[in-house]
């Protein structure tokens, strides 16, 4: 059961077409919502005029920040100390800080009629100089915030290296990457559906990963019991951490809904997707590294200017995160962070698959393979002189990694890749002024989990059992997996075990799914409480049976002692719960990148891409391999296609997918995957994270093989058709 | 992304084709590849469509006498099917695969793509490179206008608001004609950020006519007529291509040199 290939439950519904996400619920007399976004990056709001747009034919209501005086501020998700002086108004007032910005929303009897509305609206804004670049709008001159700085947070982790390390290291390699916005690109975007109840309830309908957050926000910003709050959680279409969030739109959506005493729904559209918030990355990178002759690194310095948009309420941690993570797999005896999250009149950041790690390994595997091509060394030999080996091992950022061995990972890369081949290629194409390729490789940590996540085993007179998960699918298939850990645990056929999540008035408590930890956390929960379950169980059997509980064995769903035997299912109905709170756990691989680059038009292509990811112990292999697929296709769009584009007066130029652009199947280079599994330690399972490895990997790898293929220290030179 | 109210008219004729060109403010639809994202993303809004798929006869796609005459409904798709021969089928076939996607291709209309004038698309660069005559109908009457005079610059064509392109007429090209194409984009199904076609006749060892086309070099379609001119008349050799190239600014020439490249080894 653990480990085995079962296809994905969801999938009969999904593939067929009878997924039912929150555009296809039905409730009767649902209104449909429309923003009015203003028209500019940034600027003062002189005034919203809806009055024609209340005399639209099928226009409802239209309400403007004004028109509704118990809207509550937007709630940060994690706040490291950004939001002071810094208010988010879902609607705006004052100030608009990007483009896009929702101003007023428009309610009517269906999408058509309330962007009918939307048209009719005066907005007058007196624009303001726009800033999109952080480093520039670090500098000051003008302040999104009057009164505050555009630094919203800043921190420091690790020392300085003494002046003595950077002058007598036999070389220091200095640069500076840039890592593009993205755009999430769930295929189903945001969508939330609000239905007031008589007692001053709601229910809500909503795309997200954490619905019990969700609940406590809104419960918290409405003035109401949690209990008054239920949020169900159909399925989702993706969400890759931008439906983590208590987005401004959702609670424009409420405040409406209360107000007019009707079900509203808001589907978010391709466009406002597109145009965010929330996007992900958005980082300036300095770096400078110092080593030996050897290569063996001595200090390493990394200052990032995050972009995290108008507001910071959504994007200030994560480079925070990139900062903790930032000298990857490697032992470094000297490390210095400095990070800012700064505004810019560009739409608000959020975590994005990787969240934060993707970044740091981008700058330090660029940084190492910069480093082995100054002192003529290979680019794999040098990163063997500088792994961490033992475990566990404790960075100076403040992170405890649990366990690894990324030599090995390195090992089984190279092999996969088929390292000598490629070289010998190379070296051939060269002799023959044939197009040149580029061999590019990342070693990479990541860290998973984060927090504590509840789980119940429910065991039925029937005979099934129903699995309770504080865990929120968005398509990573835990209908499959969590019963696949629970029936491995009682020892019954893993058809007998239903999921339930995804309702707050159904699961009492859950954190949710991101930072990959569904399967760390939940699915650890869960192992615990089924074994629980069969302790509790075996008590009554020892009752039942009239023995001691010690002489009583569990085997398949029935307790044994004696020759005799009590099914499982007779002791029903039983429940046992747990609450898991594991230590975060440090999954890690490595990627191997070949690519060919046409000299003449720059354009690259993957010739061969290898992963290699120790997840420790794997649940459903198919699964995990179908999620590395995915984000390795997203890594591939970070490296090759994606980036969301603004113009100078800070109107986004990626509003389409004709604009931005997305791999598809005729962009998917051939992919190998293969895995060493190193088990988690901390938990009952040995599961690690898994499903961000993608992004992390292969953005550093493929720029590392472009930049080798055409001897470049940077690959991002604007005249390289590389993503940026 | 949902359109302003427009008002629906499914044409069963030309005549009612032009009778609501006539009555102002409309759009034809034919396809819809291009105009309804506009029209979703409310920058078009047009008081009317006209729908012209039911209309008899519109997608006819036939040789009349020395020339190709494609139908205002012919699809993106009916020229990868092979349904065309000879040289021209060939050219054809090779620019259609290039155009956005399958179902894209099974919707979009060539003339359609002409009439829309996108800087980017392909179609234009072919009817300007191959002398193709455009045939505009109204209710006044029809006319025809050469291609290199129909584009006059991003999305912008001479035709009237109350004409419509009733048919494009490609001349066939000689047997002796050896065709490439080219294009350089991002992803498989992007725009092209630059492309360029070769249609090259070879009689007795001498280029006896060449037809190179750019797409998205400039403001419009346009020919490469300095790299033609440095072609015509000589062997078409190694030499002969990268002298007609080095007439163009980089990266263009690499494309045309491609272009031509594939057109002499036919692959």
């Amino acid at each position: 059961m653990i480990g085995a290939r079962t296809l994905r439950r969801e999938d009969a519904r999904l593939v067929r077409g009878a997924g039912q996400y929150v555009g296809d619920i039905r409730v009767r007399g649902c209104l449909d919502a429309a923003f009015v976004r203003s028209p500019v990056a940034h600027g003062e709001l002189r005034g919203v005029d809806l009055s024609r747009v209340r005399a639209v034919p099928g226009v409802v209501a239209a309400f403007a920040h004004a028109d509704l005086p118990y809207l509550p501020p937007t709630p940060p998700m994690l706040d490291p100390g950004s939001i002071e002086g810094r208010p988010w108004p879902p609607l705006a007032t004052g100030r608009v800080r990007f483009y896009g910005e929702p101003v007023a929303v428009v309610v009517a009897g269906d999408r058509y009629l309330a962007e009918d509305g939307c048209d009719a609206a005066v907005v007058r804004v007196d624009p303001l100089p726009v800033l999109l670049d952080p480093t520039e709008a670090a500098a000051g001159g003008v302040e999104l915030f009057p009164g505050l700085s555009n630094v919203a947070a800043e921190r420091e982790f690790g020392a300085p290296a003494g002046d003595d390390v950077w002058r007598d290291a036999a070389i220091v390699v200095e640069a500076r990457y840039r890592q593009q916005r993205l755009a999430h690109t769930s295929i189903e975007p945001r969508a939330i559906l609000v239905r007031p109840e008589a007692d001053d309830g709601l229910t809500v309908w909503v795309s997200h990963q954490a619905p019990h957050r969700l609940r406590r926000d809104l419960a918290a910003a409405f003035g109401l019991e949690p209990d008054r709050v239920r949020v169900i959680v159909p399925d989702v279409g993706g969400a890759f951490g931008g439906k983590s969030e208590t987005w401004p739109e959702y609670l424009a959506i409420v405040a409406a809904a209360r107000r007019l005493h009707r079900p509203v729904r808001w589907l978010e559209d391709r466009r406002e997707a597109l145009g965010g918030p929330p996007h992900g990355r958005g980082q300036h990178q300095r770096v400078r590294l110092a080593a030996d002759a050897d290569g063996r690194i001595l200090a390493y310095e990394l200052h990032i200017d995050a972009d995290v948009g108008g507001y910071p309420h959504t994007g200030a941690f994560v480079p925070l995160a990139t900062s903790m993570m930032a000298t990857g797999a490697y032992r470094i005896p000297s490390v210095h962070v400095r990070t800012r999250a700064v505004v810019t009149n560009a739409a608000p950041t959020a975590p994005y698959r990787g969240a934060g790690r993707p970044e740091a390994a981008f700058a330090i595997e660029r940084t190492v393979e910069l480093l082995a091509r100054r002192l003529g060394l290979d680019a794999a030999e040098v990163r063997r002189r500088n792994f961490i080996r033992d475990f566990p091992y404790e960075t100076l950022t403040g992170f405890t990694y649990d366990s690894g061995d990324y030599a090995a990972a390195l090992e089984v890369a190279l092999r996969e890749l088929g390292i000598e081949h490629w070289r010998a290629e190379q070296a051939r194409r060269r002799a023959a002024g044939a197009w040149p390729i580029g061999i590019g490789l990342c070693t990479y940590v990541e860290r998973s989990g984060v927090g504590e996540e509840f789980g119940a085993v429910e065991a039925r007179p029937d005979g099934t059992f129903v699995a309770l998960s504080g865990c929120c699918s968005t398509g990573q298939g835990h209908e499959t997996s969590f019963p696949q850990v629970v029936a491995d645990v009682l020892g019954v056929d893993p058809a007998l075990v239903r999921l339930v999540e995804k309702d707050t008035a159904v699961v009492p408590s859950g954190v949710g799914s991101f930072a990959s930890r569904s399967m760390q956390t939940g699915g650890a929960a869960l192992h615990r409480a089924a074994t629980k379950l069969v302790a509790t169980a075996r008590q009554r059997a020892a009752e039942v049976l009239h023995v001691p509980v010690a002489g009583v064995a569990y085997r398949a769903g029935a307790f044994v002692a004696d020759g005799r035997s009590v099914p499982l299912a007779e002791l029903a109905p039983l429940r046992a719960e747990d609450t898991f709170d594991p230590p975060e756990a440090f999954p890690f691989g490595a990627y191997a990148a070949v690519v060919e680059v046409d000299p003449e038009l720059g354009a690259v292509r993957v010739l061969d891409l290898v992963a290699v990811d120790d997840y420790g112990v794997v649940v459903n292999p198919l699964i995990v391999e179908g999620q590395a697929l995915g984000s390795i296709v997203q890594g591939l769009g970070q490296a090759l296609y994606e980036g969301v584009r603004h113009d100078a007066d800070g109107r986004p130029l990626t509003l389409s997918l004709l604009d931005y652009l997305l791999p598809t199947a005729s962009e998917l280079p051939p992919v190998r995957l293969a895995e060493t599994r190193t088990p988690n330690p901390n938990t009952p399972l040995g599961a690690k994270g898994a499903g961000e490895a993608g992004c992390i990997g292969v953005p550093p790898a493929v720029l590392n093989a472009v930049a080798d293929a055409l001897g470049l220290d940077d690959p991002q030179d604007p005249r390289m058709p590389v993503a940026r | 992304m949902k359109p302003a109210p427009f008002e629906y008219v499914a044409a069963r004729s030309a005549a009612e084709v032009l009778d609501a060109l006539a009555g102002g403010g409309t759009r034809v639809l034919a396809g819809g590849q291009s105009l309804v994202l506009e029209m979703n993303a409310r920058a078009a809004r047009p008081a009317r469509l006209v729908d012209i798929n039911r209309v008899p006869g519109f997608d006819r796609l036939e040789v009349v006498g020395e020339e190709l005459r494609i139908g205002p409904l012919v699809r993106h798709r009916a020229f990868e099917s092979g349904r065309v021969g000879g040289p021209l089928g060939s050219l054809l076939h090779r620019v259609a695969r290039h155009i956005a996607h399958p179902p894209i291709r099974a919707r979009g209309t060539m003339l359609g793509s002409l009439a829309y004038a996108h800087p980017a698309a392909e179609w234009p660069a072919v009817a300007v490179a191959l002398d193709a005559r455009m045939e505009l109908a109204s209710a006044e009457g029809n006319r025809i206008v050469p291609a290199a005079d129909f584009c006059t610059g991003p999305f912008t064509t001479v035709r009237a608001a109350g004409e419509l392109l009733l048919a494009v007429h490609l001349p066939l090209l000689p047997p002796a004609t050896a065709v490439g194409f080219v294009e350089h984009r991002r992803t498989q199904a992007s725009f092209a950020t630059l492309a360029a076609l070769a249609a090259v006749t070879v009689v007795g060892g001498r280029v006896t006519a060449a037809r190179i086309g750019l797409v998205n070099a400039a403001d419009r379609p346009v020919r490469a007529a300095a790299a033609e001119r440095a072609l015509t008349g000589g062997p078409f050799d190694d030499a002969a291509i990268a002298g007609a190239a080095a007439t163009l600014e980089h990266p263009a020439g690499v494309l045309v040199r491609r272009a031509l490249g594939q057109a002499r080894d036919g692959d």
